[in-house]
C-alpha cells in the first residue's frame, strides 16, 4: 500500500545557489504525488515563503513554514513553525542570525537558541550517528519538540546509516522521522542543481566533483519509492509533525503605527479633523456641495476599511517634507482622491479633473490603498532618515526586491561553470538584450559565430533557460517602506542591506500585497527638484510666489508650445517619441496631457493602439465602441483602451470578472513576462466575451494589449499625477523660460537632455546666456537683470568639471568683502588650492581677471604659496608672450571643462566645410518638401532602439540651428553598425519624410565625420 | 660618443605576432578583470576594423568578432626586451633599458667593428626585421636627445652639436621627454615646441614647474650628463610563446619552436656561451604542463643543430592534450668550446637518476608505456582516476578534495562486462550514481557489491536507462 507522506525538509530557489526549483514547481509536484503537506525550509530565510504560501493555496497542499539552519560550530537542524508564537520566534531567529552577518550571509550562534523557541519544532540532522552531545543540547532547547531526521539518498551506506540513526534516536528517547533534503522538484533538475553548486563554489562543474551530489535523489520522490527506502514508522512520523503545524499567514496581526493620533482622538476622528483643516486650506472660499459629498464618502470608506492609519502615516511624511520645503507629489490609485488633495498628499484638484477618481479604493475590491510619493531626488534621503528616526529601526524598514536572473546573467553564470573562456562568455551573453528574459534565437547565435547545433551550446542554453526568472539575491527597494506598530521582526525577518545603516525585510512588494501589509513608496523625482528651484528663482527675481496648485490652469500659450513639440526639458513629453507625437495629438486640455503621457509607452504601442486613438481624435476614423455597456469605460479615450484601469473594468463588465478576479488580472499583467500565468485569463476572457457576443478580433486585440501592458502598463492614476508635473513644467518653460532652464541645469543630472542641450535650446529661444565668471558666478546658475523681459542666465561654477562646491562657497563669501583685484587676490581670499585654480582657468572663469585661457593657466601656475613673512611681497615677473587659443581650441576646451560652449556651435565652425560636402542644416531642412533626397550632418546626441520597433534605431543629430531626427532601418543599421555606434559627428544621406509637421530623414547611407570634429583645434585657425 | 636609440613602438604586439605565422591578422591584446576585459593595444589591421585601445572587449565584439586576442602580459613584454637587450649586447657593451620600450646603446666605440653608422644602422634594422620587431632608430651625441628625437623621427642621426640644437628646437613639447603633467601644463599654456619653451625665462619656468623640467632641458642639450645603468646578460634563458589556437599536431609546433630556438641561439651568441641541457615545456588548458628535457653531449649553440635535436625529442612525444603555449628554459649554460673530440674519448660511467631512468625507459618503450596514476574528484567511477605521463602532477585542485563515496574497487575494468545474474550474489547496494551530464557522458546507475560463486567480490551496476542487466565494472581484490 502506498503510504501517506509529508515532506518536512525542502529548499526552494530562495535558498540561493542551492534550491533548483521554484515553490510553484514544488507544490505542483507534491500535489501530483499526493503528498499530505510540504514544508518549505529555505536556509535561514523566509524570503520565498509568501510565494510558497500562494502556491500552497493554488494546489491545496498545506504549507508548513520552516527554515534550515546550521549553527556556527554546531549542529544542523530544520525549524518548523507550529503556531503564531513559533512563527514569531522563527522570524526573530533569522533576524538575529542575518543582522549579525554581511548582506546575503548569516551567523547563527548557540546563544541565539537561549531565547524562547516556543511554537517551533525542530528536526535535527546529524552528520554522523555519534554526535549525541549536539542532540542533547538541542533537546534541552526543544523539549518534547525534537526529532531526528533520517535522510536516505541511495548511497552505499544507507542501511548502516539508517540503523545507526535509529539507535541514536532510541538512545536519546526521541522519534526518528523521514526527510528528503529536497533541492529540486524533479530529477530532471539535477544538471541545474549541479550548476548552482558550482556557482556557489566559484568553480566549474568539472572541478566541483567533491561538492556535487552523487545522484539526483534530492527531489520530491514518489511515495512508493519512499516506501522502499524508509521503514513505515519513519514515514508515519511525518504526518504527526505535519498535524501539529497549523500556522497560517492569515493569523498575522499587522497594525499601522498609532502614535500619530493625539491622545484625545482615535484614528478616525483625527483623520476627520485633518481633512477639515485641509478643506479650509485648499478651498479658502468654501467647499462646494459635491466636493463635500465626495470627501464624506471617501472618509467613510476609509474608516470602514480601517485604513485611517495608513493615510495618517502618509500625511505625516508629506507634512514633514512640506515643513522642510521639500517638494513632493503623491500618485497611485488612492492618491487621486479628494482626501489626499485635502491632506496635501497630491496637488491634483478634484474639481479640475473630476473624471479621474473612479478608481479609488473600493469596498468590493478590498484592495489595499496604494500611494507612492515622489520627492525631490536630492532631498529624499532627509525623508528616509525622518522615517527611521520617527519610528525607529525596529519598526520601519525598506522592502526587498528579489533580483531575478535575466537571460544574459543566466547565460553568464551557466557558461562560466561549464568552463567557457571569458571572451566566449562575453560574446554569448552579448547575444541577449539587456533585460531580455529569452534565450537568444539561432540566427543571433549564428551571427555571433556560434553553432547552435553543438551539444555544449545546447546544454548551456537549456540550463540558462531553466535559470531565467530564478531569484539570485535580495536587494533593497529604492524606497518602499514598511512601518509597523510592533517590532517588524515579529512579522517578517529583517536583514542587512548593502548600504550601511539600512535594513531590509525579506519580502518584496508582491509578498506584502498577499499578506496584507501596507507600504509607502518614498520615491525620488528630479523634476520636483527642478520645479522647486524654479519657483525659488522666480520668487527671488520677480517676487512672485508660485506653487504647483496655484499655477494658472489650462493656459493656451502653454498648450500651443506643447503642440509645436517645443518641449526640450519638459517632464515626460521631451523624448524623441513624445515629440513626434505632440504635433499630431495637439493637447488642448489637462486630460489630453494625461493621455499623451500614457500613449507613448511601449505598452499601448505593442498592443497596436496608439494610432487608432490618433486617427479617431483627428476625425480620420469613426469613434465606435465594442458594445454599449463598454461605452462609459472607453468614452474618454474615444473607444481605445489606453489605461490599466480600463482593462480591469472591461474584464468586470464584459467578462463578468469579480473585482477580486480583476485584481488578479492586474497582477498577472504585471508579472506574466516573468512568471507566465496569463493563459487562464486569456481563456476565461475569450470564452466569456464570445458568449456575450463580442467579436473574436476585438478580443484578440484587447488581449495583445494586455500583454503589452505587462511591463509598462500605465495606470491612469499615475498618468494623471505625472501630467500635472508635465503641465507645470510646460507652463514654466513657456512663461519663465530663463528661470526654468536655469533650474533644470541646477538640478542636473535628470531628464533626457544635458545642460549643453538645454542651453542650446535656450539660445535658440533668444535667451541671453552669460559665461562662468569667477567674479560673478555662484555655484548654481543664477538669473541676472537684462534689458529684455526675460532675465539673463549666468552660468554657475557647478558647470566646471571637477570644481568643488565648498570652493565655490568660499568664493561667493570672499566676494562679499569687495571685488577681486586679480587672480592672486582671488586665490588668496577664497583659499583656493591648485586643483580649484586649475579648474577655474580651464573653465574660462578667469577671463575677466587675466585674459584668455593660456594666459590664465600661466598666471595661476605662477601663484606661489604665501609665506607669512612675505605676505604682501609681490615678486615681479617678466611678462610671458603666449598666443591666444584658436576658436577651435576654445571650443574643445569649453566642452572639456564645461560640457557646453557659449561660442559658436561646433557645426557653425564646420558649416563651410559641410556645405562643400552638400550637407544641409536643420534650418534648411524645414523648407524642403516630402520625399526629397537630402544630406545632413550633425553631432549625435541620441541613439535609441525602442523595444517595440523591430530593430529600428532613432538617431538625433544636433547642429547650430536645432535637431534633426533620423530613422535608421534594421538592415542599414546592421550593415553600417560601426559608423552608427562610433560616429560623434554623423553624415546621413537619405529621404526626407514629412508628416503632420514632423520631419525625419530616412537614412540610406551613413558616414563618420568625427575627424572633422576632433581636428578642430588644429585646423580652426582658418576661422579666426 | 654616439648614442643610438632603438624605439620599439609595437613591442607588446610584436612579441605576440612574431610567434605566429599569420602576422597580418587583426590582433588585440587584452587586459582587465574577467568581468571587464578591455583592449590594451591593437595592431593596424585591428585598428582598420574600428578597434581602439581602451575599448571594452564587449564593445569591440559588438563591432566585429573577426580578430584574434591575446593577453597583454607584462612579463612577456619584459622577456622580449631582455631578448633584445641580449641581442644588442652583441654590438655594444653599453646597452641601457632606462626608457620603456626602448634600447639605448653607445655605438661610437663600435663603429670600428661594424662600419660607419649608416652601414651599422642598416645591419641593426635588418636583424630587427628578422627578429620581428618594428623599430625606429635615431642617433645623437647624448642619449636623452637620441631618445627624444625618436619620438618625432623614424630615422635620424645628428652628429654635430649645432645641428642637434636645431633638430631639438623643432620638437613638439609632447616629444621632449617631460613628465605628462608638465607636458600638458605647457601645451595648455599655448607653448607648442621646444623652441618656444627655451625662449621662456628660466626663473618663470622654475616658479611654475618642478625642477625636472629644467633638468631635462639641460640634459637634452647635453649640458648635463645622464646617469645610466648598463645591461648585463643574465645566467638563465627563459622564453615563452603563447599559441593563438589549440595545437594538436607536432607539425604546428615547429614554427614557434623555431622562434624559440632562434632566440636561444641569439642569446647564447651574445653572451658567448653554449647550452648543454634545457627543458621544453608544453602548456595545456586543462592539465598540467608537459616537460620535455633535452640533453646534449656537449655545449652547443648552433640553431639548426639545437632545433634538430629538440624536434627529434618532440616527435617521440604523444601530445597528451592540445598545446596552448611553449616555453623554453635553459639554466645550464657552460662556456662554448667548439667540439674537438679526442680519439680515445672515454664516456663517464652513467649512474641514472629516477628522471633519467624514466627518460631512458620512455625513449626505449615509448611515451605511453611509462605512466603514473592520479585520482580525480568525479562521481563517475570511470572518470575518478587517470593515468598520466610521469612527472606530471595535474588537477591539484581536484585531488585535494575528493568526494566521500562508498567502497571502490582498486581494479576497474576498462569496459564493463555483462554478468549472468544467477551466477552471483548481491552483497550490498544499491548505491545510486547519477553524474557527468556536462561532457555528454552522463551516467545513471545503481551499483552493487556482488560475490561470484568462486568467492570473488566484484562491483557491478544496473543502468537505470538500460536493459536492466547487471554489468561487472571492477574487482575488489
Amino acid at each position: 500500500m502506498t503510504p501517506a507522506y509529508a515532506e518536512l525538509h525542502c529548499l526552494s530557489n530562495f535558498s540561493f545557489q542551492r534550491g533548483a526549483s521554484s515553490a510553484e514547481e514544488l507544490f505542483e509536484r507534491a500535489a501530483r504525488l499526493g503528498y499530505h503537506a510540504l514544508a518549505i525550509t529555505d536556509e535561514c530565510t523566509l524570503a520565498g515563503i509568501v510565494r510558497a504560501w500562494h502556491a500552497s493555496q493554488q494546489t491545496g497542499i498545506s504549507l508548513i513554514v520552516g527554515s534550515e539552519f546550521r549553527i556556527e560550530g554546531g549542529p544542523k537542524f530544520v525549524a518548523l513553525v507550529e503556531n503564531l508564537l513559533g512563527y514569531q520566534a522563527l522570524c526573530r531567529l533569522i533576524t538575529r542570525a542575518r543582522r549579525r552577518a554581511a548582506k546575503g550571509q548569516y551567523r547563527l550562534l548557540h546563544e541565539d537558541l537561549d531565547e524562547s523557541l516556543e511554537g517551533l519544532l525542530a528536526i535535527w540532522l546529524p552528520k554522523r550517528a555519534d554526535e549525541d552531545a549536539d542532540g542533547h543540547w538541542l533537546q534541552a532547547r526543544f523539549p518534547e519538540r525534537l526529532w531526528l531526521g533520517v535522510e536516505l539518498h541511495r548511497g552505499a551506506g544507507d542501511q548502516a546509516r539508517l540503523q545507526a540513526l535509529q539507535a541514536l534516536a532510541s538512545r536519546m528517547g526521541i522519534a526518528a522521522v523521514a526527510c528528503g533534503d529536497v533541492h529540486m522538484h524533479a530529477r530532471g533538475r539535477r544538471a541545474l542543481q549541479d550548476c548552482m553548486t558550482a556557482i556557489r563554489h566559484h568553480s566549474t562543474v568539472m572541478a566541483s566533483g567533491a561538492h556535487l551530489y552523487p545522484n539526483g535523489e534530492r527531489h520530491l520522490r514518489t511515495r512508493d519509492d519512499l516506501a522502499g527506502l524508509y521503514p513505515e514508522p519513519l514515514l508515519a512520523e511525518t504526518l504527526r509533525i505535519a498535524a501539529r503545524c497549523h500556522f497560517d499567514f492569515a493569523q498575522l496581526q499587522y497594525q499601522y503605527p498609532h502614535e500619530l493620533v493625539p491622545a484625545e482622538h482615535d484614528a478616525a476622528s483625527w483623520l476627520r479633523v485633518l481633512v477639515e483643516e485641509g478643506m479650509q486650506w485648499r478651498w479658502p472660499d468654501g467647499v462646494s456641495a459635491s466636493i463635500r459629498k465626495q470627501l464624506d464618502h471617501e472618509v467613510r470608506l476609509i474608516s470602514e476599511l480601517e485604513y485611517e492609519s495608513y493615510f495618517l502615516t502618509v500625511h505625516d511624511i508629506v507634512r514633514f517634507a512640506r515643513e522642510r520645503g521639500i517638494l513632493c507629489q503623491g500618485r497611485g490609485s488612492a492618491a487621486n482622491s479628494a482626501v489626499c488633495y485635502a491632506l496635501g498628499i497630491t496637488e491634483i484638484d478634484p474639481t479640475q479633473a473630476n473624471l479621474l477618481f473612479e478608481r479609488f479604493i473600493s469596498r468590493e475590491r478590498n484592495e489595499p490603498p496604494d500611494i507612492d510619493v515622489d520627492f525631490e531626488h536630492d532631498r529624499r534621503e532627509e525623508v528616509i532618515q525622518y522615517i527611521f528616526s520617527r519610528y525607529g529601526r525596529q519598526r520601519a524598514a525598506l522592502t526587498a526586491v528579489a533580483s531575478t536572473y535575466h537571460a544574459s546573467g543566466a547565460i553568464r553564470d551557466i557558461a562560466k561553470v561549464l568552463g567557457l573562456t571569458p571572451e566566449l562568455i562575453d560574446t554569448l551573453a552579448g547575444c541577449c538584450g539587456r533585460w531580455s528574459d529569452r534565450i537568444p534565437d539561432e540566427e543571433r547565435l549564428r551571427e555571433a559565430g556560434f553553432d547552435p547545433a553543438s551539444p555544449w551550446l545546447h546544454r548551456i542554453l537549456v540550463l540558462a533557460g531553466e535559470l531565467i526568472g530564478f531569484p539570485r539575491h535580495l536587494s533593497q527597494h529604492p524606497g518602499g517602506f514598511v512601518i509597523s506598530e510592533h517590532a517588524l521582526e515579529t512579522l517578517v525577518p529583517v536583514e542587512n542591506a548593502s548600504m550601511p545603516e539600512r535594513t531590509v525585510i525579506q519580502w518584496d512588494k508582491d509578498d506584502l500585497d498577499r499578506v496584507g501589509l501596507l507600504k509607502v513608496d518614498i520615491l525620488s523625482l528630479g523634476m520636483l527638484s527642478a520645479l522647486r528651484r524654479c519657483f525659488a528663482l522666480i520668487e527671488r527675481y520677480r517676487g512672485i510666489t508660485w506653487t504647483l496648485a496655484s499655477l494658472p490652469k489650462e493656459d493656451r500659450a502653454t498648450y500651443e508650445m506643447i503642440s509645436r513639440a517645443d518641449t526640450v526639458g519638459v517632464f515626460q513629453i521631451e523624448s524623441r517619441a513624445q515629440m513626434a507625437m505632440l504635433p499630431r495629438l495637439r493637447p488642448k486640455t489637462f486630460y489630453d496631457l494625461v493621455i499623451q503621457v500614457a500613449i507613448v509607452r511601449p505598452g499601448p504601442n505593442q498592443g497596436d493602439m496608439v494610432h487608432p486613438y490618433l486617427r479617431r481624435r483627428n476625425g480620420e476614423e469613426r469613434v465606435v465602441y465594442p458594445s454599449d455597456e463598454l461605452q462609459p469605460v472607453f468614452e474618454r479615450t474615444l473607444g481605445v483602451p489606453l489605461f490599466q484601469e480600463q482593462v480591469m473594468q472591461l474584464a468586470i463588465i464584459a467578462a463578468d470578472y469579480t473585482p477580486g478576479e480583476a485584481d488578479e488580472l492586474r497582477r498577472a499583467m504585471a508579472a506574466w513576462k516573468r512568471h507566465g500565468g496569463l493563459e487562464p485569463h486569456r481563456k476565461r476572457l475569450t470564452e466569456r466575451m464570445l458568449a456575450k457576443g463580442y467579436e473574436q478580433a476585438f478580443i484578440t486585440r484587447i488581449f495583445e494589449q494586455i500583454k503589452g501592458f505587462g511591463s509598462y502598463g500605465f495606470p491612469e492614476s499615475h498618468a494623471a499625477s505625472f501630467a500635472l508635473l508635465t503641465y507645470a513644467s510646460s507652463w514654466l518653460k513657456c512663461h519663465e523660460p530663463a528661470a526654468y532652464a536655469c533650474a533644470l541645469i541646477n538640478s542636473w543630472p535628470m531628464g533626457f537632455y544635458n545642460p549643453d542641450q538645454i542651453l542650446q535650446d535656450a539660445r535658440r529661444h533668444s535667451l541671453e546666456i552669460r559665461p562662468v565668471d569667477a567674479c560673478r558666478s555662484d555655484w548654481d546658475c543664477t538669473l541676472e537683470a537684462s534689458e529684455g523681459e526675460q532675465p539673463a542666465i549666468r552660468l554657475g561654477l557647478r558647470l566646471i568639471r571637477g570644481f568643488r562646491q565648498a570652493d565655490a562657497h568660499r568664493m561667493t563669501e570672499a566676494r562679499q568683502g569687495g571685488p577681486f583685484m586679480d587672480v592672486e587676490d582671488l586665490c588668496k581670499r577664497a583659499a583656493l588650492d591648485k586643483r580649484a585654480r586649475a579648474s577655474l582657468a580651464d573653465g574660462g572663469a578667469l577671463h575677466s581677471l587675466t585674459g584668455h585661457r593660456h594666459q590664465a593657466r600661466w598666471t595661476i601656475a605662477g601663484i606661489e604659496p604665501q609665506l607669512p613673512l612675505f605676505a604682501n611681497v609681490v615678486t615681479p615677473e617678466p611678462s610671458a608672450s603666449l598666443p591666444p587659443p584658436s576658436v577651435g581650441e576654445d571650443l574643445l576646451a569649453d566642452y572639456a571643462s564645461l560640457g557646453t560652449t557659449l561660442g559658436p556651435h561646433p557645426l557653425a565652425l564646420l558649416r563651410q566645410e559641410l556645405r562643400a560636402r552638400r550637407c544641409r542644416s536643420s534650418r534648411e531642412l524645414t523648407e524642403l518638401a516630402q520625399g526629397r533626397l537630402v544630406s545632413v550632418a550633425g553631432v549625435v546626441i541620441g541613439r535609441q532602439r525602442p523595444q517595440t520597433a523591430s530593430g529600428v534605431i532613432f538617431v538625433t543629430l544636433e547642429d547650430e540651428f536645432g535637431m534633426i531626427n533620423v530613422i535608421v532601418w534594421h538592415d542599414l543599421a546592421e550593415r553600417q553598425r560601426r559608423v552608427l555606434l562610433n560616429a560623434r559627428l554623423l553624415r546621413v544621406d537619405g529621404n526626407l519624410e514629412v508628416a503632420s509637421g514632423v520631419r525625419h530623414v530616412i537614412a540610406g547611407r551613413l558616414s563618420d565625420l568625427t575627424p572633422l570634429l576632433t581636428g578642430l583645434d588644429v585646423r580652426s585657425r582658418d576661422f579666426q | 660618443m654616439l648614442w643610438a636609440c632603438i624605439l620599439l613602438p609595437q613591442l607588446a604586439l610584436d612579441g605576440v605576432l612574431r610567434t605566429r605565422s599569420d602576422a597580418d591578422t587583426p590582433l588585440a591584446l587584452l587586459t582587465g578583470t574577467s568581468q571587464r576585459r578591455t583592449l590594451k593595444v591593437v595592431n593596424p589591421a585591428a585598428r582598420a576594423l574600428g578597434l581602439k585601445p581602451g575599448q571594452t572587449l564587449r564593445a569591440a565584439l559588438a563591432l566585429t568578432n573577426d580578430f584574434a586576442t591575446a593577453e597583454y602580459d607584462l612579463t612577456e613584454i619584459d622577456r622580449s626586451l631582455q631578448l633584445l637587450a641580449a641581442w644588442a649586447y652583441g654590438f655594444s657593451s653599453q646597452v641601457s633599458l632606462r626608457y620603456p620600450r626602448c634600447l639605448l646603446m653607445e655605438v661610437g666605440a663600435s663603429l670600428d667593428l661594424f662600419g660607419p653608422w649608416p652601414r651599422f644602422e642598416a645591419r641593426l634594422r635588418q636583424e630587427l626585421d628578422t627578429l620581428g620587431f618594428r623599430h625606429r632608430i635615431t642617433a645623437a651625441s647624448n642619449p636623452a636627445a637620441a631618445r627624444a628625437l625618436a619620438n618625432s623621427h623614424e630615422r635620424l642621426a645628428v652628429t654635430e652639436d649645432t645641428s642637434l640644437r636645431a633638430a631639438l628646437e623643432a620638437l613638439p613639447v609632447a616629444h621632449c621627454g617631460l613628465s605628462p603633467d608638465a607636458t600638458t601644463g605647457l601645451i595648455r599654456m599655448g607653448i607648442k615646441n621646444l623652441k618656444h619653451l627655451l625662449s621662456m625665462s628660466r626663473d618663470s619656468l622654475a616658479r611654475r614647474f618642478p625642477a625636472e623640467v629644467l633638468v631635462q632641458l639641460d640634459t637634452l642639450l647635453g649640458h648635463r650628463a645622464l646617469a645610466l645603468d648598463f645591461y648585463s646578460p643574465p645566467d638563465l634563458f627563459d622564453a615563452r610563446v603563447e599559441l593563438n589556437f589549440e595545437v594538436t599536431s607536432h607539425q604546428a609546433l615547429l614554427f614557434p619552436l623555431h622562434r624559440l630556438i632562434g632566440d636561444l641561439a641569439i642569446y647564447l651568441t651574445a653572451r658567448d656561451s653554449g647550452v648543454q641541457q634545457f627543458d621544453l615545456i608544453l602548456e595545456h588548458r586543462d592539465r598540467s604542463e608537459t616537460r620535455v628535457p633535452v640533453g646534449l653531449l656537449n655545449a652547443e649553440r648552433d640553431p639548426d643543430m639545437l632545433l634538430e635535436v629538440t624536434r627529434g625529442r618532440l616527435e617521440h612525444l604523444q601530445l597528451p592534450s592540445p598545446v596552448l603555449a611553449l616555453r623554453l628554459v635553459a639554466r645550464d649554460l657552460p662556456a662554448f668550446t667548439p667540439t674537438a673530440r679526442g680519439l680515445f674519448d672515454k664516456r663517464p660511467q652513467q649512474s641514472l637518476s629516477r628522471d633519467q631512468l624514466c627518460e631512458r625507459l620512455r625513449a626505449r618503450l615509448g611515451d605511453d608505456a611509462v605512466q603514473s596514476v592520479a585520482a580525480l574528484a568525479d562521481h563517475r567511477p570511470e572518470c575518478s582516476g587517470l593515468f598520466q605521463p610521469i612527472g606530471q602532477t595535474g588537477h591539484d585542485e581536484q585531488i585535494a578534495a575528493l568526494p566521500e563515496t562508498g567502497p571502490r574497487p582498486a581494479w576497474l575494468l576498462p569496459k564493463p562486462i555483462p554478468l549472468n545474474e544467477s551466477s552471483v550474489r548481491i552483497l550490498s547496494g544499491p548505491e545510486r550514481i547519477e553524474s557527468g551530464w556536462w561532457d555528454g557522458d552522463d551516467i545513471r546507475r545503481d551499483y552493487y557489491q556482488i560475490e561470484t560463486r568462486k568467492g570473488q567480490v566484484g562491483w557491478a551496476y544496473r543502468d537505470l536507462r538500460g536493459d536492466g542487466r547487471l554489468y561487472l565494472h571492477g574487482w575488489f581484490s
